[in-house]
């Protein structure tokens, strides 16, 4: 079933419930002038790691699957994130490529912003900046714990299964 | 001249000859001013503890000279450390601009300079500076890729072997070795350090490298560890 396609951010009802969609109104007009929305069917990657970061996907509608991969293949789920979340960041902001792979596991609604033109709207936009910056927490926050639960939760499971 | 610990203290943010070379440091005069009234400079010996993994965020803990093992703990108190934060970190970034508690412990291992802010006038000094709020930004996006990296490394790595080799080549890839045949590492942590970076015992870690010299893959001379064979080492690295 196809969705409409939410076309600007001003109009969007989810936007007061969503971290980096609730800014102020010239900042949400600056977003939509830099912003492409765009239709993604479900199983598509919209970036995998190793990739240069050519920009952001702001997830509209639809969930996607984070995760790494070793060179074998082999594939490590991470999280999955939903509606409001910004698919991307760390490895646009840092210049780096990406660390991750991200999938979509819905058909999503997504909108794609340049590195250029989203490193020049944070960079005159604070309360985006700032919102950014929460965002990148808690996404560290999810990397650490999963940090936590691969490097050691490992061997609290191996001790059960010798006691 | 008599310093704390040895260490030549940098008293401004302004002056220091680090500051173009380090992202959150390279900021314009004007938010570095506001950062100078903010901060208190101090130093901190080898084995001092800037927070504990839990404990409620304080503050930002800018690293200026020195290193600083940043280590998560479980419940059995088994330790990962998950990096060497490098001059020019900011430490306790993620847990004080959200308010949730220090996701890591904080331990130097050199005499340290460490530049301490307050959270609320931290998060004061981000409103009123974008550019710092930018550069926030950048860190913690490093920091983010860093744990990712760390996932992957710990996650799918099949063996202690493979990730030991990992990690000696990132750490071989420092200070302009990587183009060398034989590159050279300072070896700064024990053996029981290394096994709680890669999530393994010590007598595996000690093992692993009587095996590597025997194979002549590396060679020690006191604490510094030569690079004899990259190829075998980049072998062992993705196992194959």
């Amino acid at each position: 079933m196809e969705t409409a396609t939410i076309q600007s951010c001003r109009d969007c009802a989810m936007r007061s419930d969503r971290l980096f969609c609730d800014l102020p109104a010239d900042a949400l007009a600056a977003f939509d002038n830099v912003k492409n929305a765009a239709s993604v069917a479900r199983g598509t990657f919209l970036f995998r790691e190793g990739q240069a970061a050519r920009g952001v996907f702001v997830l509209c509608q639809g969930r996607v699957r984070i995760s790494v991969c070793s060179e074998s293949g082999k594939r490590l789920t991470l999280r999955t994130a939903g509606p409001g979340e910004v698919m991307g960041l760390s490895a646009v902001l840092s210049g780096c490529p990406h660390e991750v792979s991200v999938e979509t596991v819905d058909d999503c609604q997504v909108a794609t912003v340049k590195r250029k033109e989203l490193l020049l709207f944070l960079r005159e936009h604070r309360e985006a900046c700032l919102q950014v910056v929460n965002l990148l927490s808690q996404d560290l926050h999810v990397a650490y714990e999963r940090v936590r639960s691969v490097g050691l939760g490992r061997t609290r499971r191996s001790r059960l299964l010798s006691a | 001249m008599l310093s704390p610990y040895g260490l030549d203290i940098v008293e401004s943010c302004i002056t220091c000859k680090m500051r173009a070379e380090r992202i959150f440091c390279d900021l314009p005069t004007s938010a570095l001013q506001a950062f100078e009234a903010i901060k208190y400079a101090t130093a901190y010996p080898k084995g001092a503890v800037l927070f504990v993994e839990g404990q409620a965020p304080r503050g930002i803990f800018v690293l200026c000279k020195g290193r600083v093992k940043l280590s998560i703990c479980a419940t059995d108190g088994k330790t990962l450390i998950l990096k060497i934060a490098e001059p020019g970190e900011v430490l306790g970034l993620s847990a004080t601009v959200s308010g949730k508690p220090y996701e890591l412990t904080a331990e130097t291992i050199d005499p340290c300079q460490v530049n301490f802010v307050k959270r609320e006038d931290f998060l004061r000094f981000l409103r009123d500076h974008a550019e710092a709020c930018f550069k926030v930004a950048e860190q913690l996006s490093e920091k983010y890729n860093n744990a990712c990296h760390e996932v992957r490394s710990l996650g799918l790595s099949h063996s202690a072997g493979e990730k030991l080799a990992r990690l000696l080549l990132e750490w071989s890839s420092k200070n302009g070795e990587a183009a060398k045949q034989e590159p050279r590492l300072k070896l700064a942590l024990t053996h029981e350090e290394i096994a709680q970076m890669i999530g393994t015992s010590r007598e595996t870690v000690t093992r692993l490298f009587a095996d590597l010299k025997k194979r002549q893959i590396v060679q020690a001379k006191g604490s510094t560890l030569v690079i004899r064979n990259k190829l075998a080492l980049r072998s062992m690295a993705t196992n194959s």
